[in-house]
Protein backbone atom coordinates (compact mmCIF):
# COMPACT_ATOMS: atom_id res chain seq x y z
CA UNK A 1 0.00 0.00 0.00
CA UNK A 2 3.11 2.15 1.01
CA UNK A 3 4.59 1.44 -1.78
CA UNK A 4 1.51 2.21 -4.25
CA UNK A 5 1.68 5.71 -2.39
CA UNK A 6 4.85 6.49 -3.50
CA UNK A 7 4.61 5.51 -6.54
CA UNK A 8 1.60 8.03 -7.22
CA UNK A 9 4.29 10.53 -5.77
CA UNK A 10 6.87 9.92 -7.91
CA UNK A 11 4.40 10.20 -11.09
CA UNK A 12 3.01 13.28 -10.28
CA UNK A 13 5.85 14.75 -9.41
CA UNK A 14 7.47 13.74 -12.64
CA UNK A 15 4.10 15.07 -14.35
CA UNK A 16 4.87 18.38 -12.58
CA UNK A 17 8.52 18.46 -13.44
CA UNK A 18 7.70 17.66 -17.25
CA UNK A 19 5.09 20.31 -17.36
CA UNK A 20 7.20 22.59 -16.09
CA UNK A 21 10.46 22.14 -17.71
CA UNK A 22 7.27 22.35 -20.74
CA UNK A 23 6.77 25.58 -19.72
CA UNK A 24 10.05 26.94 -19.25
CA UNK A 25 10.48 25.64 -23.10
CA UNK A 26 7.44 27.69 -24.03
CA UNK A 27 8.56 31.00 -22.68
CA UNK A 28 12.52 30.79 -23.53
CA UNK A 29 11.30 29.66 -27.46
CA UNK A 30 9.35 32.33 -27.53
CA UNK A 31 11.26 34.95 -26.77
CA UNK A 32 13.77 33.18 -29.06
CA UNK A 33 11.37 33.41 -31.58
CA UNK A 34 10.83 37.19 -31.52
CA UNK A 35 12.30 39.39 -34.52
CA UNK A 36 10.37 42.25 -34.03
CA UNK A 37 9.54 44.56 -31.31
CA UNK A 38 7.36 47.76 -30.36
CA UNK A 39 8.11 50.20 -27.56
CA UNK A 40 5.37 51.53 -25.50
CA UNK A 41 6.48 53.57 -22.29
CA UNK A 42 4.23 55.39 -20.18
CA UNK A 43 5.57 56.14 -16.84
CA UNK A 44 6.49 59.88 -16.83
CA UNK A 45 3.80 62.33 -17.25
CA UNK A 46 3.31 62.77 -13.52
CA UNK A 47 5.96 62.99 -10.70
CA UNK A 48 4.07 62.26 -6.63
CA UNK A 49 5.11 63.98 -3.74
CA UNK A 50 5.30 61.57 -0.78
CA UNK A 51 5.91 62.19 3.02
CA UNK A 52 5.77 58.99 5.26
CA UNK A 53 7.01 57.89 8.57
CA UNK A 54 6.44 61.02 10.82
CA UNK A 55 3.62 62.53 9.22
CA UNK A 56 0.47 64.10 10.29
CA UNK A 57 -2.89 63.36 9.36
CA UNK A 58 -4.21 64.54 6.26
CA UNK A 59 -0.93 64.78 4.33
CA UNK A 60 -2.21 62.98 1.20
CA UNK A 61 0.65 62.46 -1.90
CA UNK A 62 0.33 65.22 -4.23
CA UNK A 63 1.60 65.06 -7.79
CA UNK A 64 2.46 67.19 -10.38
CA UNK A 65 2.58 66.88 -14.20
CA UNK A 66 6.41 66.50 -15.88
CA UNK A 67 5.50 65.26 -19.39
CA UNK A 68 7.83 67.95 -20.20
CA UNK A 69 11.00 66.51 -18.96
CA UNK A 70 10.44 63.52 -21.98
CA UNK A 71 10.86 60.32 -19.31
CA UNK A 72 8.90 58.40 -21.73
CA UNK A 73 10.45 59.61 -24.97
CA UNK A 74 14.21 58.68 -22.64
CA UNK A 75 12.70 55.43 -22.05
CA UNK A 76 11.90 54.80 -25.59
CA UNK A 77 15.30 55.43 -26.83
CA UNK A 78 17.34 53.80 -23.96
CA UNK A 79 15.08 50.27 -24.80
CA UNK A 80 15.78 50.55 -28.18
CA UNK A 81 18.97 51.20 -28.11
CA UNK A 82 19.31 48.17 -26.14
CA UNK A 83 17.25 45.81 -27.65
CA UNK A 84 18.47 46.92 -30.92
CA UNK A 85 21.65 44.22 -30.91
CA UNK A 86 19.10 41.54 -30.58
CA UNK A 87 15.76 42.71 -31.85
CA UNK A 88 14.41 44.69 -34.98
CA UNK A 89 12.72 47.77 -33.36
CA UNK A 90 10.20 49.46 -34.41
CA UNK A 91 8.47 52.72 -33.56
CA UNK A 92 5.37 52.95 -32.71
CA UNK A 93 2.24 54.92 -31.70
CA UNK A 94 0.05 54.74 -29.06
CA UNK A 95 -1.93 56.59 -26.38
CA UNK A 96 0.09 57.20 -23.03
CA UNK A 97 -2.74 58.48 -21.40
CA UNK A 98 -4.66 55.03 -21.78
CA UNK A 99 -1.43 53.03 -20.44
CA UNK A 100 -0.51 55.63 -17.69
CA UNK A 101 -4.62 55.20 -16.30
CA UNK A 102 -4.75 51.46 -15.99
CA UNK A 103 -3.98 50.46 -11.98
CA UNK A 104 -3.66 47.45 -10.35
CA UNK A 105 -6.51 45.94 -8.57
CA UNK A 106 -5.91 46.65 -4.38
CA UNK A 107 -7.47 43.09 -4.14
CA UNK A 108 -4.38 40.55 -4.91
CA UNK A 109 -5.97 38.09 -6.22
CA UNK A 110 -7.89 39.97 -8.94
CA UNK A 111 -4.54 40.56 -10.55
CA UNK A 112 -3.77 36.88 -10.89
CA UNK A 113 -7.29 36.16 -12.08
CA UNK A 114 -8.27 38.72 -14.09
CA UNK A 115 -6.81 39.00 -17.36
CA UNK A 116 -4.09 41.41 -17.52
CA UNK A 117 -5.54 44.75 -18.54
CA UNK A 118 -2.37 45.46 -21.17
CA UNK A 119 -3.00 42.82 -23.29
CA UNK A 120 -6.48 44.57 -24.55
CA UNK A 121 -5.05 47.92 -24.91
CA UNK A 122 -2.07 46.90 -26.85
CA UNK A 123 -4.17 45.13 -29.26
CA UNK A 124 -6.62 48.02 -29.47
CA UNK A 125 -4.09 51.05 -29.39
CA UNK A 126 -0.86 50.29 -30.78
CA UNK A 127 -0.04 51.03 -34.53
CA UNK A 128 1.00 49.20 -36.05
CA UNK A 129 0.05 46.22 -35.07
CA UNK A 130 1.82 42.26 -36.28
CA UNK A 131 5.50 42.79 -34.71
CA UNK A 132 6.20 39.86 -32.85
CA UNK A 133 6.45 41.32 -29.32
CA UNK A 134 5.39 44.39 -27.78
CA UNK A 135 7.46 45.32 -24.96
CA UNK A 136 5.80 48.10 -22.37
CA UNK A 137 6.94 49.34 -19.14
CA UNK A 138 4.22 51.00 -17.26
CA UNK A 139 4.39 52.52 -13.45
CA UNK A 140 5.04 49.64 -10.67
CA UNK A 141 4.27 50.48 -7.06
CA UNK A 142 6.10 50.12 -3.80
CA UNK A 143 5.93 50.81 0.05
CA UNK A 144 7.58 53.26 1.48
CA UNK A 145 7.23 53.29 5.61
CA UNK A 146 4.23 51.32 6.65
CA UNK A 147 0.88 53.16 5.45
CA UNK A 148 2.10 54.55 2.48
CA UNK A 149 2.47 53.74 -1.42
CA UNK A 150 4.35 55.09 -3.93
CA UNK A 151 4.15 54.62 -8.00
CA UNK A 152 6.02 55.34 -10.70
CA UNK A 153 8.19 58.59 -10.91
CA UNK A 154 8.52 60.53 -7.79
CA UNK A 155 9.95 62.51 -4.62
CA UNK A 156 9.79 60.80 -1.18
CA UNK A 157 10.40 62.25 2.51
CA UNK A 158 10.54 59.43 5.23
CA UNK A 159 10.29 61.63 8.51
CA UNK A 160 11.48 60.36 11.67
CA UNK A 161 12.49 61.77 14.98
CA UNK A 162 15.62 62.70 14.72
CA UNK A 163 16.30 63.29 10.79
CA UNK A 164 14.54 63.48 7.45
CA UNK A 165 15.58 61.47 4.46
CA UNK A 166 14.81 62.55 0.70
CA UNK A 167 14.46 60.28 -2.51
CA UNK A 168 13.41 59.69 -5.44
CA UNK A 169 12.41 57.07 -6.76
CA UNK A 170 11.72 55.50 -10.40
CA UNK A 171 9.54 52.70 -10.27
CA UNK A 172 8.38 50.77 -13.15
CA UNK A 173 7.87 47.45 -14.74
CA UNK A 174 8.57 45.65 -17.67
CA UNK A 175 5.92 43.13 -19.74
CA UNK A 176 6.97 41.64 -22.90
CA UNK A 177 2.82 41.14 -24.89
CA UNK A 178 2.96 38.67 -27.63
CA UNK A 179 1.95 40.75 -30.95
CA UNK A 180 -0.37 37.72 -31.88
CA UNK A 181 -1.99 36.22 -29.20
CA UNK A 182 -1.17 38.96 -26.81
CA UNK A 183 -0.22 36.89 -24.19
CA UNK A 184 1.93 38.19 -21.74
CA UNK A 185 4.97 36.23 -22.23
CA UNK A 186 6.99 37.70 -19.16
CA UNK A 187 6.43 40.84 -16.36
CA UNK A 188 9.32 41.93 -14.24
CA UNK A 189 9.24 45.05 -12.40
CA UNK A 190 13.09 46.98 -12.05
CA UNK A 191 14.73 45.84 -9.08
CA UNK A 192 16.60 48.19 -6.90
CA UNK A 193 19.49 49.60 -7.89
CA UNK A 194 21.30 48.79 -4.95
CA UNK A 195 20.66 47.73 -1.15
CA UNK A 196 22.58 50.78 0.70
CA UNK A 197 20.08 53.09 0.38
CA UNK A 198 18.36 54.23 4.18
CA UNK A 199 15.17 54.37 2.97
CA UNK A 200 14.30 51.53 1.01
CA UNK A 201 11.88 51.37 -1.72
CA UNK A 202 10.66 48.43 -4.27
CA UNK A 203 12.41 49.92 -7.11
CA UNK A 204 15.13 51.84 -8.64
CA UNK A 205 15.44 54.75 -6.32
CA UNK A 206 18.61 57.30 -5.03
CA UNK A 207 19.10 59.94 -1.62
CA UNK A 208 18.25 63.39 -2.59
CA UNK A 209 19.32 66.80 -0.43
CA UNK A 210 17.71 69.47 -1.04
CA UNK A 211 13.64 71.21 -0.98
CA UNK A 212 11.29 69.01 -1.22
CA UNK A 213 9.07 71.58 -2.26
CA UNK A 214 10.87 73.00 -5.04
CA UNK A 215 11.81 69.33 -6.38
CA UNK A 216 9.40 69.28 -9.14
CA UNK A 217 11.34 72.21 -11.10
CA UNK A 218 14.23 71.38 -10.87
CA UNK A 219 17.03 70.37 -13.69
CA UNK A 220 18.88 68.53 -11.56
CA UNK A 221 15.69 66.31 -10.26
CA UNK A 222 15.05 65.48 -14.06
CA UNK A 223 18.54 64.54 -14.59
CA UNK A 224 18.26 62.19 -11.52
CA UNK A 225 15.36 60.45 -12.25
CA UNK A 226 16.86 59.69 -15.44
CA UNK A 227 20.18 58.26 -14.33
CA UNK A 228 18.11 55.94 -12.63
CA UNK A 229 15.96 54.76 -15.44
CA UNK A 230 19.10 54.79 -17.64
CA UNK A 231 20.93 52.56 -15.00
CA UNK A 232 18.40 50.02 -14.47
CA UNK A 233 16.65 49.53 -17.82
CA UNK A 234 20.26 47.12 -18.88
CA UNK A 235 19.52 45.10 -15.58
CA UNK A 236 16.07 44.70 -15.82
CA UNK A 237 15.88 43.79 -19.71
CA UNK A 238 18.94 41.14 -18.46
CA UNK A 239 16.98 39.37 -15.91
CA UNK A 240 14.50 39.06 -17.99
CA UNK A 241 16.75 37.67 -21.23
CA UNK A 242 15.50 40.28 -23.68
CA UNK A 243 20.01 41.31 -23.80
CA UNK A 244 22.65 39.91 -22.87
CA UNK A 245 23.71 40.02 -18.92
CA UNK A 246 24.97 43.55 -18.62
CA UNK B 1 19.13 73.64 -6.56
CA UNK B 2 18.18 70.45 -5.81
CA UNK B 3 21.29 68.29 -4.90
CA UNK B 4 21.90 64.68 -5.43
CA UNK B 5 24.09 62.32 -3.07
CA UNK B 6 23.70 58.46 -3.20
CA UNK B 7 25.52 58.58 0.23
CA UNK B 8 24.56 60.15 2.81
CA UNK B 9 20.94 61.18 4.05
CA UNK B 10 19.90 65.00 4.79
CA UNK B 11 20.21 65.13 8.19
CA UNK B 12 18.37 67.85 10.44
CA UNK B 13 20.35 69.65 13.34
CA UNK B 14 19.44 67.20 15.33
CA UNK B 15 21.18 64.17 13.78
CA UNK B 16 23.77 65.09 15.95
CA UNK B 17 22.22 63.26 18.47
CA UNK B 18 21.44 60.45 16.05
CA UNK B 19 25.02 60.18 15.27
CA UNK B 20 26.19 60.12 18.93
CA UNK B 21 23.43 57.61 19.32
CA UNK B 22 25.06 55.72 16.01
CA UNK B 23 28.47 55.52 17.53
CA UNK B 24 27.18 54.49 20.79
CA UNK B 25 25.65 51.27 19.44
CA UNK B 26 28.57 50.82 17.38
CA UNK B 27 30.71 50.56 20.11
CA UNK B 28 28.50 47.91 21.54
CA UNK B 29 28.27 45.82 18.10
CA UNK B 30 31.32 45.82 16.40
CA UNK B 31 29.98 43.83 13.09
CA UNK B 32 32.57 44.87 9.98
CA UNK B 33 30.40 46.03 7.44
CA UNK B 34 30.67 44.95 3.74
CA UNK B 35 30.02 46.09 0.72
CA UNK B 36 26.17 45.87 -0.33
CA UNK B 37 25.62 46.83 -3.61
CA UNK B 38 27.36 43.30 -4.38
CA UNK B 39 25.20 40.14 -4.64
CA UNK B 40 26.98 36.91 -2.59
CA UNK B 41 26.39 34.59 -5.63
CA UNK B 42 24.65 33.83 -8.85
CA UNK B 43 23.36 30.89 -9.88
CA UNK B 44 22.42 29.34 -13.15
CA UNK B 45 18.69 29.90 -14.04
CA UNK B 46 16.94 26.89 -12.97
CA UNK B 47 15.97 23.87 -16.01
CA UNK B 48 12.07 24.83 -15.61
CA UNK B 49 9.80 27.51 -14.23
CA UNK B 50 6.06 27.00 -12.85
CA UNK B 51 3.46 28.22 -14.95
CA UNK B 52 1.20 31.42 -13.99
CA UNK B 53 4.32 32.65 -12.08
CA UNK B 54 7.07 34.96 -12.86
CA UNK B 55 10.32 33.69 -13.92
CA UNK B 56 13.04 33.70 -11.09
CA UNK B 57 15.53 35.65 -12.60
CA UNK B 58 16.69 38.66 -10.65
CA UNK B 59 18.05 39.39 -7.35
CA UNK B 60 16.84 37.99 -4.42
CA UNK B 61 17.65 38.36 -0.77
CA UNK B 62 17.72 36.11 1.91
CA UNK B 63 17.70 36.97 5.53
CA UNK B 64 19.05 34.20 8.42
CA UNK B 65 19.04 34.83 11.92
CA UNK B 66 18.85 33.89 15.27
CA UNK B 67 16.22 34.93 17.80
CA UNK B 68 15.46 33.63 21.55
CA UNK B 69 12.43 34.02 23.26
CA UNK B 70 12.07 33.81 27.36
CA UNK B 71 8.39 33.16 27.84
CA UNK B 72 6.01 31.28 30.21
CA UNK B 73 6.19 27.65 30.46
CA UNK B 74 2.43 27.32 29.36
CA UNK B 75 -0.65 29.43 29.22
CA UNK B 76 -1.07 30.86 33.06
CA UNK B 77 1.94 29.36 34.04
CA UNK B 78 4.59 31.48 36.86
CA UNK B 79 7.62 30.05 35.27
CA UNK B 80 9.60 30.93 32.02
CA UNK B 81 11.32 29.00 29.39
CA UNK B 82 13.43 29.80 26.55
CA UNK B 83 12.92 29.36 23.27
CA UNK B 84 15.84 30.08 20.41
CA UNK B 85 13.75 30.81 17.31
CA UNK B 86 15.79 30.56 13.33
CA UNK B 87 14.31 33.85 11.56
CA UNK B 88 14.72 32.41 7.60
CA UNK B 89 13.40 34.60 4.86
CA UNK B 90 13.58 34.52 0.94
CA UNK B 91 12.03 37.12 -0.86
CA UNK B 92 13.04 38.88 -4.27
CA UNK B 93 15.31 42.18 -3.49
CA UNK B 94 13.46 45.21 -3.05
CA UNK B 95 10.16 44.01 -1.78
CA UNK B 96 9.64 46.00 1.53
CA UNK B 97 9.58 44.75 4.97
CA UNK B 98 6.65 46.02 7.01
CA UNK B 99 6.19 46.42 10.54
CA UNK B 100 5.21 43.10 12.25
CA UNK B 101 4.08 43.11 16.39
CA UNK B 102 6.05 40.21 17.90
CA UNK B 103 2.23 38.84 18.52
CA UNK B 104 1.08 38.87 15.17
CA UNK B 105 -0.28 35.69 13.74
CA UNK B 106 1.26 34.79 10.10
CA UNK B 107 -0.38 36.77 7.77
CA UNK B 108 -0.99 37.45 4.06
CA UNK B 109 -1.93 41.21 2.74
CA UNK B 110 -4.57 39.63 0.07
CA UNK B 111 -6.58 43.48 0.03
CA UNK B 112 -3.85 46.44 0.12
CA UNK B 113 -4.95 50.20 -0.42
CA UNK B 114 -1.59 51.71 1.20
CA UNK B 115 -3.06 52.50 4.54
CA UNK B 116 -5.75 49.47 5.11
CA UNK B 117 -4.69 45.99 4.77
CA UNK B 118 -6.54 42.63 4.98
CA UNK B 119 -6.32 39.00 4.39
CA UNK B 120 -5.74 35.47 6.01
CA UNK B 121 -4.08 34.91 9.25
CA UNK B 122 -2.91 31.71 11.07
CA UNK B 123 -1.29 30.93 14.30
CA UNK B 124 0.38 28.12 15.60
CA UNK B 125 -0.49 26.74 19.38
CA UNK B 126 1.88 24.67 20.78
CA UNK B 127 0.82 21.55 22.79
CA UNK B 128 0.61 21.73 26.45
CA UNK B 129 2.03 18.09 28.18
CA UNK B 130 0.97 17.48 31.68
CA UNK B 131 3.87 15.67 32.38
CA UNK B 132 6.36 18.47 31.40
CA UNK B 133 5.30 20.67 34.03
CA UNK B 134 4.51 19.48 37.72
CA UNK B 135 1.97 22.54 37.81
CA UNK B 136 0.35 20.68 35.61
CA UNK B 137 0.37 16.97 36.40
CA UNK B 138 -3.46 15.66 36.37
CA UNK B 139 -4.61 18.12 33.77
CA UNK B 140 -3.99 16.10 30.94
CA UNK B 141 -2.57 16.76 27.40
CA UNK B 142 -4.00 19.61 25.13
CA UNK B 143 -2.82 18.96 21.63
CA UNK B 144 -1.43 21.50 19.03
CA UNK B 145 -3.99 24.45 17.84
CA UNK B 146 -4.38 25.19 14.73
CA UNK B 147 -5.62 28.72 14.52
CA UNK B 148 -6.93 29.75 11.04
CA UNK B 149 -9.10 33.17 10.46
CA UNK B 150 -8.05 36.83 9.32
CA UNK B 151 -6.68 40.06 9.76
CA UNK B 152 -7.49 43.70 8.83
CA UNK B 153 -5.61 46.40 10.22
CA UNK B 154 -5.65 50.43 9.58
CA UNK B 155 -2.19 53.31 9.73
CA UNK B 156 -4.21 56.13 11.07
CA UNK B 157 -1.02 57.54 10.25
CA UNK B 158 2.08 56.40 8.70
CA UNK B 159 3.38 56.00 12.71
CA UNK B 160 -0.13 54.55 14.29
CA UNK B 161 -1.21 50.95 13.59
CA UNK B 162 -4.48 49.25 14.38
CA UNK B 163 -4.25 45.87 13.93
CA UNK B 164 -7.51 43.18 14.66
CA UNK B 165 -7.53 39.70 14.03
CA UNK B 166 -10.46 36.84 13.99
CA UNK B 167 -9.33 33.28 14.26
CA UNK B 168 -10.89 29.77 14.74
CA UNK B 169 -9.21 26.99 16.31
CA UNK B 170 -8.94 23.70 15.66
CA UNK B 171 -7.20 20.71 17.03
CA UNK B 172 -6.27 20.99 20.56
CA UNK B 173 -8.59 24.37 20.62
CA UNK B 174 -12.25 24.34 18.47
CA UNK B 175 -12.83 27.90 20.02
CA UNK B 176 -13.00 31.53 18.83
CA UNK B 177 -9.76 34.17 19.35
CA UNK B 178 -9.97 37.76 19.00
CA UNK B 179 -6.72 40.13 18.92
CA UNK B 180 -6.92 43.89 18.88
CA UNK B 181 -3.80 46.02 19.37
CA UNK B 182 -2.41 49.41 18.48
CA UNK B 183 1.03 50.21 17.79
CA UNK B 184 2.68 53.84 17.98
CA UNK B 185 5.50 53.62 15.79
CA UNK B 186 7.95 55.85 16.27
CA UNK B 187 11.18 55.77 13.43
CA UNK B 188 14.16 57.63 15.82
CA UNK B 189 16.04 57.85 12.42
CA UNK B 190 15.13 55.38 9.50
CA UNK B 191 17.49 52.54 11.27
CA UNK B 192 15.97 53.42 14.49
CA UNK B 193 12.83 52.11 15.12
CA UNK B 194 10.70 52.28 18.43
CA UNK B 195 7.06 50.86 19.08
CA UNK B 196 4.93 50.63 21.68
CA UNK B 197 0.86 49.87 22.76
CA UNK B 198 -1.46 47.83 24.05
CA UNK B 199 -3.11 44.72 23.46
CA UNK B 200 -6.49 42.95 24.52
CA UNK B 201 -7.18 39.55 23.40
CA UNK B 202 -11.09 37.85 24.01
CA UNK B 203 -11.56 34.39 23.33
CA UNK B 204 -14.65 32.08 23.75
CA UNK B 205 -15.36 29.21 26.26
CA UNK B 206 -14.51 26.88 23.81
CA UNK B 207 -10.88 28.47 23.31
CA UNK B 208 -10.11 28.54 27.17
CA UNK B 209 -11.74 25.61 28.76
CA UNK B 210 -8.87 22.99 27.36
CA UNK B 211 -6.22 25.05 29.18
CA UNK B 212 -8.09 26.21 32.03
CA UNK B 213 -10.89 24.13 32.84
CA UNK B 214 -10.50 21.54 35.39
CA UNK B 215 -13.04 18.96 34.98
CA UNK B 216 -13.69 16.13 37.58
CA UNK B 217 -11.45 13.54 37.03
CA UNK B 218 -8.59 16.09 36.66
CA UNK B 219 -9.83 17.81 40.14
CA UNK B 220 -9.26 14.25 41.36
CA UNK B 221 -5.95 13.78 39.49
CA UNK B 222 -4.36 17.54 40.14
CA UNK B 223 -5.99 18.01 43.58
CA UNK B 224 -7.16 21.84 41.99
CA UNK B 225 -10.73 22.62 42.42
CA UNK B 226 -12.91 21.36 39.58
CA UNK B 227 -13.76 24.95 37.61
CA UNK B 228 -15.67 25.46 34.46
CA UNK B 229 -13.72 28.39 32.15
CA UNK B 230 -15.82 29.96 30.10
CA UNK B 231 -15.30 32.29 27.43
CA UNK B 232 -15.01 36.51 27.52
CA UNK B 233 -12.14 39.13 28.06
CA UNK B 234 -9.17 36.95 28.24
CA UNK B 235 -6.23 39.24 28.31
CA UNK B 236 -5.05 43.34 28.29
CA UNK B 237 -1.68 44.01 27.90
CA UNK B 238 1.36 46.22 26.26
CA UNK B 239 4.08 45.55 23.82
CA UNK B 240 7.07 47.13 22.99
CA UNK B 241 10.05 46.35 20.63
CA UNK B 242 13.22 48.17 19.42
CA UNK B 243 14.51 46.98 15.96
CA UNK B 244 17.90 48.75 14.63
CA UNK B 245 19.37 48.10 11.01
CA UNK B 246 23.12 48.27 11.90
CA UNK B 247 23.89 48.56 8.00
CA UNK B 248 21.81 47.02 5.39
CA UNK B 249 22.84 43.51 6.03
CA UNK B 250 22.45 43.44 9.72
CA UNK B 251 19.18 44.05 11.80
CA UNK B 252 18.72 43.32 15.91
CA UNK B 253 15.53 43.60 17.53
CA UNK B 254 13.97 43.26 20.82
CA UNK B 255 10.79 42.99 22.53
CA UNK B 256 8.49 42.53 25.19
CA UNK B 257 5.38 41.56 25.88
CA UNK B 258 3.36 41.85 29.09
CA UNK B 259 -0.30 40.27 29.43
CA UNK B 260 -2.17 40.74 32.39
CA UNK B 261 -5.16 37.50 32.28
CA UNK B 262 -8.83 38.26 32.97
CA UNK B 263 -11.97 36.80 33.61
CA UNK B 264 -12.36 33.15 34.18
CA UNK B 265 -9.24 32.55 32.88
CA UNK B 266 -7.34 34.61 35.60
CA UNK B 267 -10.15 32.91 38.40
CA UNK B 268 -9.17 29.66 36.72
CA UNK B 269 -7.27 27.20 40.16
CA UNK B 270 -4.42 26.35 37.63
CA UNK B 271 -3.52 29.92 37.45
CA UNK B 272 -4.45 31.06 41.26
CA UNK B 273 -2.81 28.67 43.27
CA UNK B 274 0.18 27.45 40.80
CA UNK B 275 0.76 29.75 38.30
CA UNK B 276 0.10 33.76 37.54
CA UNK B 277 -1.90 36.03 35.79
CA UNK B 278 0.69 37.96 34.85
CA UNK B 279 2.43 36.79 31.72
CA UNK B 280 6.00 38.33 30.33
CA UNK B 281 7.40 37.69 26.96
CA UNK B 282 10.93 38.64 26.41
CA UNK B 283 12.87 38.23 23.08
CA UNK B 284 15.69 39.28 21.20
CA UNK B 285 17.43 38.43 17.63
CA UNK B 286 19.47 38.92 15.27
CA UNK B 287 19.25 38.30 11.40
CA UNK B 288 21.91 38.93 8.71
CA UNK B 289 20.68 39.78 5.05
CA UNK B 290 22.21 38.93 1.87
CA UNK B 291 21.74 39.52 -1.51
CA UNK B 292 21.89 36.64 -4.44
CA UNK B 293 21.50 36.38 -8.23
CA UNK B 294 19.82 34.08 -10.62
CA UNK B 295 20.77 34.19 -14.05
Amino acid sequence: MRRIAFLWIGLTAFCIALGAAAAFETRASRIQAIKTVGIVSAIGEEISLTRAGLTGLGEAAQSSSISAWGLDELIVQQATRLLSGRFRVQPVTYRRAAFAAIRDSVVAPVNLLRSDPFKELVRSDVTPQGLDAYIVITRARSKLGNGRNIEGVGLAEYRTLLADYGLIHALYEVRVIDGKSFDVIDKRAAAPLDNTGTVRVGGPSGQVDGPFEKAGSSEGLRAAIADLIVRSLPLTLGDMHLIDDP
Amino acid sequence: MTRLREAAPRLTVNARLTTSLLAALGAIVTIPQSASAQTAFTLPAPPFELPMLPSASGNWTVMVGIGGEYRPEFAGSNNGKFLPIPIFSIRRSGSIEQFRGPRDSASIALLDVGNFRAGPAFKYVDSRKSDKYSELTGLGNVDAAYELGGFVEYYLVDWLRLRSELRQGMGGHTGTVADVSADVIVPLIQRLTISAGPRFTWKSTNAVAPYFGVDAVQALASGLPRYDARGGAHSVGFGSQISYRINPQWEVHAYVEYEKLLGDTADSPLVKLRGSSNQTTVGVGASYSFDFRIR
